[in-house]
């Protein structure tokens, strides 16, 4: 299983990549939607950590070109500034999951997991 | 570490835009005070007052004056026509005193032929006969063709006397009879001559029969116009000599000072002044005899209306001006009122709205808050949380060994507290701020390079900017001024409209920002999109409060009113052009050196 997180709170992305490591879960790190395709472009992941609030491409839009050319891509949104209507939008763009920050690693760890097995 | 330092100074730059933005409410909302209000509603007051008085009493005056006037001249008008009817009878009856002489005379001349005439014994008959009749008739004579008395009776002896150079023969021998104006003659006496003249067909002369005549009858038939004792009445004849006593203007048989006017047989009346006196000239030629009848009448100011009943007028008058005035008093207090009261409620509503409208603000705020303090929050969560799974795993010793002891150290460890107290330090700042927001809402100025202030808003803006790939372009003026004003409100108004110009294009538009100096003492920055621009019906209301075109959820209709009362306040201008389609440019005119309100 391979595990992308895409968030621009650079210390946030790579603590919780190191304790998804530790969990024994292959995790790669990207800091902006732009760096996200172009990842995606070489090697798909199986789930997708998604920030909505990025500086350049947000969160939404990853989403959507994402489900466009990766459909198979298991997205979770992982934000501080989740509303109602953010999460609507999010799943109706094919979102698996929707995650308010801060969370519990193993809560998120559950969702990747359940992410995995909807594969 | 340094990213958590540096992610901390631009939430702080965040977090001074949203406290800006509050502040800004709290300076719009202050009230004008009260007793300004008062003053400028007794003013109104006054006004409305004068407005209303001035308005109800013009049309008073002008029936009152027009009435007086127009009743003034229907009681001259019917003065001046009983004057007119008294000259007229005194005329006739002056002419009728007159004609029943001639005619008496013309009878003698007819009935008697010329040998009774000239007997005396005859003509003392006829005399007395006549004196029975007619009182005033002092002599009676008979003068044949030469001129010369041939027989006369009467207390003087005038039998023989030459007439014929008399002034008076001529004219009896060409018109047949002649009144004499009223002279002393030989006797001393004024009186005068009525003579008629008895023509003899058969022997181809003619005689005269010749009277005279006392002018008391005179007199006593002038005495009606005469009642009054300012007024006066008088005959004088065409040399204008005066015939009959006058009361002011001269003895009998002096010169009356006035020409004797143009010959009229109706009445004429005349008004005239004298010495300030107002007074009608009434006068009429007498028909057969060399007369002017003249009426001097001064009695008029008292017959008219201003003397007669201008006490009543002037308390007419005076009565609809004091009611007009309680009226007015009543009608501009109930005007002002309602304003009040309207004014008051308007107010309310508005107080209202604004309250609502805080309330919202207060709510943004908080969401922004929330936002900024769950992302150290998390970042506390994860870094704790890497922490305990140093620990949890250490302490299974079999699972993972070799990965735990690369990365759980000391340095590590270090580290990771370091990280988490950088965290608490941005919320702490949060905090702070939030605190420091509650005790600073003065206007604090110091010195400011705009050029500097526009590139750190943009950076606020970059997000959004960038996102919609906007392009922004600046033309800064290097040696623009630095000026003296407040940062927090000029970034806050220079990012409402850039915010604003971000809306209006479209993806890939272009927004240009240009600073520059036209006259000393100022500076402009001019913000400039190549948007959908503002329509001509709406240009004049948007620093209006509460008008937005951007629907209910983007926008609150205030950014751009606060914004206006900001620059206002900081002693600058704030104004916008606009053509659609084609764009929108904001313009800020700021004074170099601070002139605020305070």
């Amino acid at each position: 299983m391979k595990v992308l997180i895409v968030d621009d709170e650079k210390s946030l992305a790579e603590i919780l990549c190191q304790r998804l490591k530790l969990r024994s879960i292959d995790t790669d790190v990207v800091f902006d939607g732009e760096s996200a395709l172009q990842y995606v472009s070489n090697i798909e992941p199986d789930v997708m950590v998604l920030d909505l609030n990025m500086p350049g491409m947000n969160g939404m839009e990853v989403l959507r070109k994402i489900k466009v050319t990766n459909p198979r891509i298991q997205v979770i949104i992982f934000t501080g500034h989740g509303s109602e209507h953010d999460e609507h939008e999010a799943k109706g763009l094919g979102a698996h999951s929707f995650l308010m920050k801060p969370a519990n690693v193993n809560v998120l760890l559950s969702h990747i997991m359940a992410a995995y097995s909807n594969r | 570490m340094n990213d958590d330092i540096k992610d901390t100074e631009t939430f702080r730059e965040k977090l001074k835009n949203i406290i800006v933005c509050i502040k800004s409410f709290c300076i719009f909302n202050s009230g004008e005070p009260t007793a300004f209000n008062k003053y400028r509603y007794r003013q109104l007051q006054v006004k409305l007052f004068l407005f209303i008085a001035v308005l109800s009493l013009i049309p008073l005056i002008l029936v009152s004056t027009s009435s007086y006037f127009w009743l003034q001249n229907t009681l001259s008008e019917d003065f001046n026509n009983q004057l007119r009817s008294q000259l007229e009878g005194v005329k006739n009856s002056l002419e009728f005193f007159l004609d029943v002489k001639l005619s008496a005379l013309r009878f003698i001349a007819s009935s008697y032929n010329q040998d009774e005439l000239l007997n005396h014994e005859k003509m003392k008959d006829i005399y007395t006969n006549l004196k029975k009749e007619f009182e005033d008739i002092i002599d009676f004579g008979v003068i044949n063709s030469n001129g010369i008395m041939e027989s006369y009776v009467g207390p003087y002896n005038l039998a023989g006397t030459d007439f014929s150079k008399q002034f008076w023969f001529n004219n009896v021998i060409v018109n047949g009879f002649y009144v004499s104006s009223i002279y002393s003659g030989y006797r001393n006496v004024p009186h005068f001559i009525i003579v008629v003249r008895k023509d003899l067909p058969e022997k181809g002369t003619f005689l005269i029969i010749r009277a005279a005549v006392n002018v008391k009858t005179l007199n006593s038939i002038l005495s009606p116009i005469t009642l009054k004792q300012e007024d006066d009445a008088f005959l004088i004849d065409y040399n204008g000599i005066i015939q009959t006593p006058s009361r002011f203007h001269g003895k009998l048989l002096d010169e009356y000072k006035m020409q004797p006017p143009p010959r009229q047989n109706l009445v004429t009346l005349e008004s005239r002044k004298e010495d300030g006196e107002r007074y009608i000239h009434g006068y009429v030629y007498i028909k057969n005899a060399p007369w002017i009848l003249n009426a001097i009448i001064k009695s008029l100011e008292k017959r008219s209306l201003a003397t007669i009943s201008s006490g009543e007028i002037l308390l007419i008058i005076f009565g609809s001006v004091f009611v007009v005035f309680i009226v007015s008093i009543r009608m501009s207090q109930i005007l002002i009122n309602r304003i009040k009261k309207s004014d008051r409620l308007r107010e309310e509503a508005l107080k209202e709205i604004e309250h609502t409208n805080k309330l919202a603000s207060i709510g943004r705020l908080a969401a922004g808050v929330a936002h900024e303090i769950n992302n150290p929050l998390s970042i506390i969560s994860q870094k704790a949380g890497l922490m305990k799974d140093f620990i949890d795993m250490s302490s299974d010793m079999e699972t993972n060994k070799e990965l735990i002891e690369n990365l759980f150290t000391k340095d590590k460890f270090i580290e990771l507290t370091n990280g988490i107290t950088s965290a608490v330090d941005r919320c702490r700042t949060i905090t702070h701020r939030l605190l420091g927001f509650a005790r600073r809402m003065s206007v604090s100025i110091e010195e400011l390079n705009i050029n500097e202030l526009v590139k750190e808003v943009l950076i606020f803006t970059e997000k959004e900017i960038s996102r919609r790939n906007v392009q922004i372009e600046l033309d800064f003026y290097e040696k623009l001024p630095k000026i003296k004003s407040d940062k927090g409100l000029l970034q806050q108004v220079i990012l409402n409209i850039i915010t604003n110009a971000a809306d209006a294009v479209d993806d890939n538009g272009l927004i240009m920002i240009k600073t520059y100096k036209e006259e000393a003492g100022s500076i402009w920055i001019a913000i400039k999109d190549d948007g959908h621009g503002i329509p001509k019906s709406q240009i004049k209301h948007i620093f209006e409060p509460f008008f937005t075109t951007k629907g209910k959820d983007k926008g609150t209709g205030l950014g751009l009113s606060i914004s206006y009362g900001i620059i206002k306040k900081l002693g600058g201008t704030l104004s916008v052009q606009s053509e659609v389609n084609k764009g929108t440019t904001f313009y800020i005119n700021l004074p170099v050196e601070a002139n605020i309100e305070i």
